[in-house]
């Protein structure tokens, strides 16, 4: 028990982070918290490498950075676990072969341009990522679809959608006019 | 269009959100209307291609970069991925300990609010473009429905479009 425990406390080196991140980030589909969900398992129950508070706090200071969560998150956790080299070979490790099929596949999309058998199966994906945008709208919404924050959800969307749609504001003015609303109208999640 | 300046468009797309597809609708006003070298098209394809793989979200910003300007395009695509998540940094270092004031947390959690309305925003020209009948608009119904409701892979909203546009072709 000893021995395991001191085994325990050794800090991984870049290499085997970008291992980890490299094998979760890349084989988990679904974003964000299904891969969070895989690596809590992995650096606080398994590894041990982090404390459940010591990953609170960088989950929770990743919502906070701008950009995609999970890539904040992952900086965070590498960089307290070693240092410059450990954050970017955890970001890397779990970005770049996914972004390598994501340039292989718009490749091919590009590639078969002329061909009527591969037009007529994108116009078929086409038609179904304007599901996945509306997918993506409904993730961020509903978890405040809850009895106390709902109205405000609802405005506060609802009233980016007819800036932008009817009054045709610029996203970024409607990202910041969003940002000022939500300080000061704390979110009933906030007051507790 | 230069890759440099093709980061610095994506990175004002990604700096100033918080989540995945948050920064598409950024993305559309800046290539798509505003310099008129992605078509609404390309960034459908984009968001199927990000969705379609696994890994991160906001991968879609990747294939953006091919569309408008190739290989060195994907590249800036990726580097304005990863830029702001390096602004954790100073804030672990500053503010670890200290957790951030609730106004904060209140401020950011409206912004992605807000993005949400603008997702469905950017939504409206695609759908008018992707969905040309009762099928596709169905396809784009059941995409939602499938996506929304269970927790399966997107992998299989890919399958199964590009045959039921297939089947089309065939009866047709």
């Amino acid at each position: 028990m000893v021995a395991r425990y001191i085994g325990c406390m050794a800090q991984p080196s870049p290499g085997s982070l970008a291992l980890l991140f490299g094998r979760i980030g890349n084989l988990t589909f679904g974003g964000g918290d299904p891969t969070m969900a895989a690596l809590y398992q992995e650096l606080v129950a398994r590894r041990r490498w982090l404390t459940a508070e010591q990953y609170g706090l960088i989950w929770s200071l990743a919502r906070v950075t701008p950009g995609t969560n999970l890539l904040a998150f992952c900086v965070g956790v590498g960089w307290r676990l070693a240092g410059l080299s450990g954050a970017l070979a955890a970001v890397l490790a779990l970005t770049l072969p996914s972004a390598a099929i994501v340039v292989w596949l718009t490749y091919a999309c590009q590639a078969l341009r002329a061909n009527a058998w591969a037009m007529a199966a994108i116009a078929g994906v086409l038609a179904a990522a304007v599901g996945m945008m509306l997918t993506g709208a409904w993730q961020i919404l509903r978890p405040h679809l809850k009895a106390r924050t709902w109205p405000r959800a609802v405005v506060i969307s609802g009233g980016a959608l007819v800036l932008a749609r009817l009054l045709a504001l610029n996203p970024i003015a409607v990202l910041a006019l969003g940002a000022l609303a939500g300080a000061f109208w704390i979110s009933p999640d906030e007051t507790k | 269009m230069n890759a440099v300046i093709l980061y610095f468009l994506l990175l004002k797309a990604t700096a100033t959100t918080f989540t995945g597809l948050a920064s598409l609708p950024v993305v559309r006003d800046d290539l798509v209307v505003e310099r008129k070298v992605l078509t609404d098209r390309q960034l459908a394809a984009a968001v199927a291609a990000g969705q379609t793989t696994p890994g991160p979200l906001g991968l879609y910003i990747v294939s953006v970069g091919y569309f408008v300007a190739g290989v060195p395009g994907a590249c800036a695509g990726c580097l304005a991925l990863l830029t702001p998540a390096f602004l954790i940094l100073p804030l672990l270092k500053y503010l670890a300990g200290r957790a951030e004031g609730r106004r904060v947390r209140s401020a950011v959690q409206s912004l992605t609010l807000s993005a949400a309305g603008l997702i469905v925003a950017a939504a409206y020209p695609l759908a008018e473009n992707a969905l040309t009948g009762p099928l596709t608009a169905a396809i784009a119904l059941a995409s939602f429905l499938f996506l929304a409701l269970t927790r399966r892979d997107t992998a299989w909203v890919i399958a199964g479009s590009a045959l039921l546009g297939l089947v089309a072709r065939i009866a047709g």
